[in-house]
């Protein structure tokens, strides 16, 4: 559905200055009917290449194909199959209704609003926004605001919708419903998402796969599912009553695998990776020497922000 | 081409959905433009107790005044409505339009005509019965003579929304071209030859010759409208041809939505 092929984004510098290399020769591939997410610290070129893959902004070099159409030489043509969200909340006109705002939308990318009565009721209804329809959006809440701008997204019929962070600002509830709707859009209609975001329960819950990029460049590429395998590490949490001493401290930090997460006179917690099964000993071992009680040792469950920042740290060679 | 009637369709819409929401702000607008009017009209007199201009001055007063409202209205349907969008997050998802940006704006600046001859004419009609002149509202001359107008200023409007969206915030100089403006209505492009060249000036010219003069378009010449409204066209070509050497440079910078 997108073919991207050694896309760069130099932007220009002031005055005699050197430019900026936002995205460096960076190639992928998504296809049709896919959750893609796109993730990487802030200024590692997302939101650069997400606005490159609409049109808005010219890329330096490489080229971008979608349904098999070439987005530089046929922009609107290419542009036809594709709808996005990128200011989030802002995307919509405030001052218009629900209603409105779709009906506007919809007539913009080259659509009969009238011929589109059932599916402005279903996406009012989809997105729990039937009741609020005639409500202007600068009185919804955000994340009601945000489900209208992916609503109207949706509206254009595209087959790729691009979403700039869609649940940045929006609480846990919010947050939980938008991602349950991405992935219903994704498995009725068949419709390639790609998003970026710094939320890793929505990459952990809705994506099928996920681009990393850091400073321009991809850094993985590669299934949800796949990265979570290849950095399993079991890790430890261990709750002991009470505070450290100094040389139970010195121990348990001159080992690698041990982070103290938290320390106070009451309790104290520590995580262990345990990527020898000695280590946990050793820790228990120095825990015993000054008779600290031991509250719990429970095992965490690897979750996807941990393998992100393992894959920036530079683990991604397996990748 | 039906597609290209249902963007217009949407824009009229628009356009009228928010002039019933806010009436209020609508009507005060036309208010604060009344009052103007009527300070203008106050200062006049004024001069002309004293200098003693002809009475017929008055009438070309309410004509210029009008149509320096409807030039501005134009010119700020483009420059505004790139400002805005810009600002408010939407300049995006209209650029990613099927029909391409420029015909959204197009539709935009029709819709804008319609909604602002209304307010002209309410404006005029308020103008003509507190000065008590009467002009001459022949309407099948003076559209071909207004719509020639406003291209130049909608090409101004364009140029100024190419430059706002490179270099951004530069509204205290967008202000100026409200006075720029007036200075092209009261160009006396009738009498001197070059003027015509200049936008919104040698319109403005024939627009007076229609409603102060008492002219037709067969009286005034359809090769002065031709020539005028070809002027127009090339204000028109040259401020979009500016709107989209700035679109192409803040494609590059990466600045197309921001503002």
């Amino acid at each position: 559905m997108i073919q991207v092929e050694a896309l760069e984004k130099v932007y220009p510098g002031r005055k005699g200055q050197a430019g900026v290399k936002a995205v460096d020769n960076i190639s992928f591939g998504v296809h049709e009917g896919e959750l893609l997410g796109f993730l990487g610290p802030n200024g590692a070129g997302k939101t650069t290449t997400v606005k490159m893959l609409c049109g808005l902004i010219r890329p330096s070099s490489g080229r971008i194909f979608i349904n098999g159409i070439d987005l530089l030489q046929r922009r609107i043509s290419a542009l036809a199959d594709v709808s996005a969200v990128l200011e989030g909340n802002r995307n919509i006109y405030w001052r218009l209704t629900a209603q409105e705002n779709l009906e506007f939308f919809a007539a913009v990318r080259g659509l009969n609003p009238a011929r589109l009565r059932n599916e402005i009721g279903y996406y009012l209804k989809l997105f729990n926004l039937t009741e609020k329809r005639d409500v202007e959006a600068r009185k919804l809440s955000r994340g009601m605001q945000q489900k209208l701008a992916i609503a109207v997204a949706l509206i254009s019929q595209s087959k790729v919708v691009l979403l700039d962070e869609p649940t940045l600002g929006l609480d846990v509830q919010a947050s939980y419903e938008i991602r349950q709707l991405l992935k219903q859009i994704v498995k009725e209609q068949g419709r390639t998402v790609i998003l970026t975001t710094h939320d890793m329960n929505v990459v952990q819950d809705a994506c099928q796969r996920v681009i990393i990029v850091n400073e321009g460049r991809i850094v993985a590429n590669d299934s949800v599912h796949n990265l979570l395998d290849l950095f399993k590490v079991k890790v430890y949490r261990i709750t002991v009553q009470g505070g450290l001493t100094a040389e139970q401290r010195q121990a348990l930090l001159a080992m690698e695998e041990v982070i103290i997460e938290e320390e106070s006179p009451i309790q104290t917690a520590i995580s262990v990776r345990l990527e020898e099964s000695q280590i946990l000993y050793r820790v228990i071992g120095v825990l015993e020497s000054n008779h600290s009680p031991i509250e719990s040792i429970d095992q965490d469950q690897n979750n996807f922000e941990r393998v992100f920042l393992q894959i920036l740290e530079g683990g991604s060679q397996g990748a | 081409m039906l597609r290209k009637g249902l963007l217009l369709q949407a824009f009229f819409k628009k356009e009228l959905i928010l002039f019933r929401r806010y009436l209020h702000n609508s009507v005060g607008g036309m208010i604060t433009l009344y009052v103007i009017f009527l300070l203008l009209v106050g200062g006049f007199q004024g001069v002309r107790a004293l200098v003693g201009v002809g009475a017929d001055t008055l009438e070309g007063l309410v004509v210029g005044y009008v149509l320096w409202i409807f030039m501005l209205s134009t010119y700020q349907d483009v420059w505004y409505t790139v400002r805005t969008e810009a600002q408010e997050g939407t300049l995006e998802q209209l650029y990613m339009s099927a029909h391409g940006f420029g015909w959204v704006m197009g539709a935009k600046v029709v819709a804008g005509f319609f909604t602002n001859l209304i307010m002209v004419a309410v404006l005029l009609a308020a103008a003509l019965l507190t000065t008590g002149v009467s002009v001459n509202l022949d309407f099948w001359s003076l559209l071909p003579l207004v719509i020639g107008t406003l291209l130049g200023s909608a090409g101004i409007g364009f140029a100024v929304g190419g430059i706002t969206l490179v270099l951004k915030r530069i509204d205290s100089y967008t202000q100026m071209v409200q006075f720029l403006l007036i200075a092209l209505v009261g160009a006396p492009a009738g009498r001197i030859i070059w003027m015509r060249l200049l936008p919104c000036s040698y319109g403005s010219a024939l627009i007076n010759r229609v409603m102060v003069g008492g002219q037709n378009l067969s009286q005034i010449g359809f090769g002065h409208v031709a020539a005028m409204i070809l002027i127009g066209v090339g204000h028109l070509l040259a401020g979009y041809g500016i709107y989209k050497f700035c679109e192409q440079r803040a494609m590059i910078q990466g600045t197309l939505g921001h503002y």
